[in-house]
């Protein structure tokens, strides 16, 4: 074994999986109220090098078989690193623990499961500061970009309820500057032709700036399915030459549509409702629709059971827009395609909306609020038909009927 | 090799209390993964173990879209990864085997994807835990397996008591398998409760339905005290017709 530790390590160990009959003791998981893992990149001063730090009883003062709160904290420092390295050294807890004989992880973040085995503790394996020693030992033996690292366990459970906020603060940033990645940033867009079954020419096309139509996949998800079965339903597109930016037309996109909708379509605008706009399955969260008396939007969301302001109901209007086909003015989208800066942009984007459901109003009242039309769009407690649309528009001045939004050239 | 074992048929036939005794021979050859397709889920009670409160895979998957459809889900953990660190969390493990329970088949809404999602961490666990054998304790309408699992049959078990009702839900199943993705290796019939023989109205329908019997089991006089008491079945005698019976069962199967 390497260096004196009382654990073997190296990927061989890392499919090795701990259930209850071999378990010695867990830490985390669901039986457990707080845990987390946490990675920070810190500058030179900030870390001493090497040290490994338990904070709270260690594994003699537990009872086998037991599950227990707990906390790893890695800071390294290093002259190449940068926050965006912290998700992938984080990430990293979960493989060299894995790559631990007799050691388990699983999940990740505020959700971290760890399991030791007792063969594991026969071999003795008696301190936690020992799985702080092998992690900042597979640190630095595989990650040269880090000139020094120093590990701290928490197992004391009040102190672990003193560090989590600081942890989810982090994780939410974290995922706030991956929502902040756009079209133009990737080379790559992923299909997906879940819902052939019952739109047999529908494709979904996934985007950094495109939710695909059921709202349950994005581009990361995208990516990792297409990853792990690149022949699967869900697969990678490679978008080509931008034809059309304002539209959203890419020439991979179009060719990757014309072969999987049996050559119905061959052209697709991902950010325009009109000519030629995205296919539409059975399966999108809302529709976006066209308000001919306006010229503008109205949205529904599966789940708002009344009538909309042209009269119609979600299901009625759903018959009408899917089954894998481009209708101009009909939209099948993900929810959280409104937030997108690329919605319907070519259009007007959220400017040309004029009628929304209430509850979809307020999920998203930040992005219509940055647009300056929360107040300018009715909901159906305002509005009950088109006529009072129109009176509705026209007494708050809502922006795209006193003609203020420029379409983008 | 994994080998998946599907158990479905009328209820009130015995299928529950055959796949609990087929879980507790096969777990004595090798690692266990009882899934409990039943909404009814009572597979827990057959075997005398604790679900623990733990949620159900059907309950995963409405949180899942639920949580999709509020933004609530980060971006940075893939929807695939969420399935399957839930998918654990849900496991119950005992002693040779782990149960997973299905629950309600899925509501409204779009589940083309976490469908997808679910059949993947489904085929993702099987290879993780390393299960030699798959148990599945199936409603007759096979719900769960035409929709959560590509993951084809080895061997279907079909319960009947003999009855017409029951040898006609057990003819449906296995023309039900035939419009199925879900391929299926070895299809029996198992006609449970079984007085002196059975009668001829039933052996022709049996024939008539194309389905072989691979066993016939005698009515068990220690089922109704065990039914009154709650006790599992897993606690029946040694010379119990149900257990000697579904022991023979557990040999063909292994």
């Amino acid at each position: 074994m390497a260096d004196g530790f009382h654990a073997d390590m190296g990927p061989q160990y890392e499919g090795e999986v701990i259930r209850k009959e071999n378990l010695y003791i867990e830490f985390g998981g669901p039986k457990v109220a707080r845990k987390f893992e946490l990675a920070t990149v810190k500058s030179p001063e900030e870390v001493e090098n090497e040290r490994i730090e338990l904070i709270g009883p260690d594994l003699k003062d537990f009872t086998e078989g037991g599950s227990y709160p707990l906390a790893i904290l890695v800071d390294v420092a290093g002259s190449e690193l940068d926050k965006d390295a912290e998700a992938i050294i984080e990430r990293r807890i979960h493989m060299f623990t894995n790559y631990t004989e007799g050691w388990y992880h699983m999940n990740q973040r505020q959700d971290m499961w760890l399991r030791m085995n007792q063969d594991c503790h026969k071999k003795g394996f008696e301190s936690l500061r020992e799985l702080g020693e092998i992690l900042s030992f597979l640190y630095t033996s595989e990650l040269s970009i880090i000139e020094s690292i120093q590990i701290t366990l928490v197992t004391d459970d009040k102190k672990i309820e003193e560090l989590l906020p600081h942890a989810l603060e982090v994780y939410t940033a974290r995922d706030e500057r991956t929502r902040t990645l756009r079209d133009e940033d990737v080379d790559t867009f992923y299909g997906c032709v879940l819902c052939q079954s019952f739109a047999p020419t529908h494709l979904s096309v996934i985007t950094p700036d495109r939710i695909a139509n059921c709202g349950a996949i994005n581009w990361f998800d995208g990516r990792s399915a297409a990853k792990i079965d690149p022949e699967g339903p869900i697969f990678a597109i490679p978008k080509g030459d931008l034809i059309d930016p304002i539209k959203g037309e890419y020439s991979g996109v179009n060719k990757i549509e014309s072969e999987r909708s049996m050559a119905t379509y061959d052209r697709v605008y991902l950010y325009s409702a009109f000519e030629h706009p995205h296919t539409s399955c059975g399966c999108f969260e809302a529709i976006v629709f066209y308000i001919p008396e306006a010229d503008g939007f109205g949205v529904v969301n599966r789940d708002f059971k009344g009538e909309t302001v042209i009269g119609e109901t979600f299901s009625h209007m759903a018959g009408d827009t899917s089954g894998g086909r481009q209708v101009e003015g009909r939209l099948g989208t993900g929810l959280e395609q409104l937030m997108s800066p690329k919605f319907i942009q070519a259009d007007g984007g959220r400017k040309r909306i004029v009628w929304l459901p209430k509850e979809i109003k307020e999920r998203y009242k930040e992005a219509f609020e940055a647009d300056g039309v929360y107040d300018k769009i009715p909901t159906e407690e305002d509005v009950k038909n088109t006529d009072e649309l129109m009176e509705f528009l026209e007494k708050v001045g809502h922006p795209w009927i006193a003609g203020e939004v420029e379409l983008p050239e | 090799m994994i080998r998946t074992i599907a158990i479905a048929g009328k209820g009130g036939t015995g299928k529950t209390s055959v796949a609990a005794l087929l879980i507790n021979f096969l777990s004595e050859r090798g690692l266990v993964l009882a899934v409990d397709a039943d909404p009814a889920m009572n597979l827990n009670q057959a075997l005398g173990v604790p679900l623990d409160g733990a949620q159900t895979i059907g309950g995963i998957r409405e949180t899942l879209t639920k949580d999709v459809s509020q933004g609530r889900i980060s971006p940075s953990v893939t929807k695939m990864d969420y399935m399957f660190s839930k998918m654990l969390e849900t496991l119950v493990e005992f002693r040779g085997f782990d149960l997973l329970a299905m629950g309600r088949p899925e509501g409204l809404g779009c589940y083309c994807a976490p469908n997808e999602f679910l059949r993947r961490a489904l085929d993702r666990l099987a290879k993780d835990y390393k299960y030699r054998y798959i148990v599945m304790d199936c409603e007759a309408g096979m719900e769960h397996i035409s929709r959560q699992t590509t993951r084809d049959i080895d061997i279907l078990l079909i319960t009947s008591d003999p009855t017409i009702r029951g040898i006609t839900v057990a003819s449906r199943v296995k023309n039900l398998i035939g419009e199925l993705r879900t391929k299926v290796g070895k299809m029996g019939l198992i006609v449970n409760r079984v007085r002196d023989g059975l009668p001829p109205e039933i052996e022709k329908a049996i024939n008539d339905s194309d389905l072989e019997i691979i066993s016939t089991i005698p009515e068990d006089p220690y089922i109704a005290d065990l039914e009154i008491r709650g006790a599992p079945v897993t606690s029946l005698p040694s010379d119990s017709p149900l257990r000697v019976k579904a022991k023979e069962i557990a040999e063909i199967c292994a």
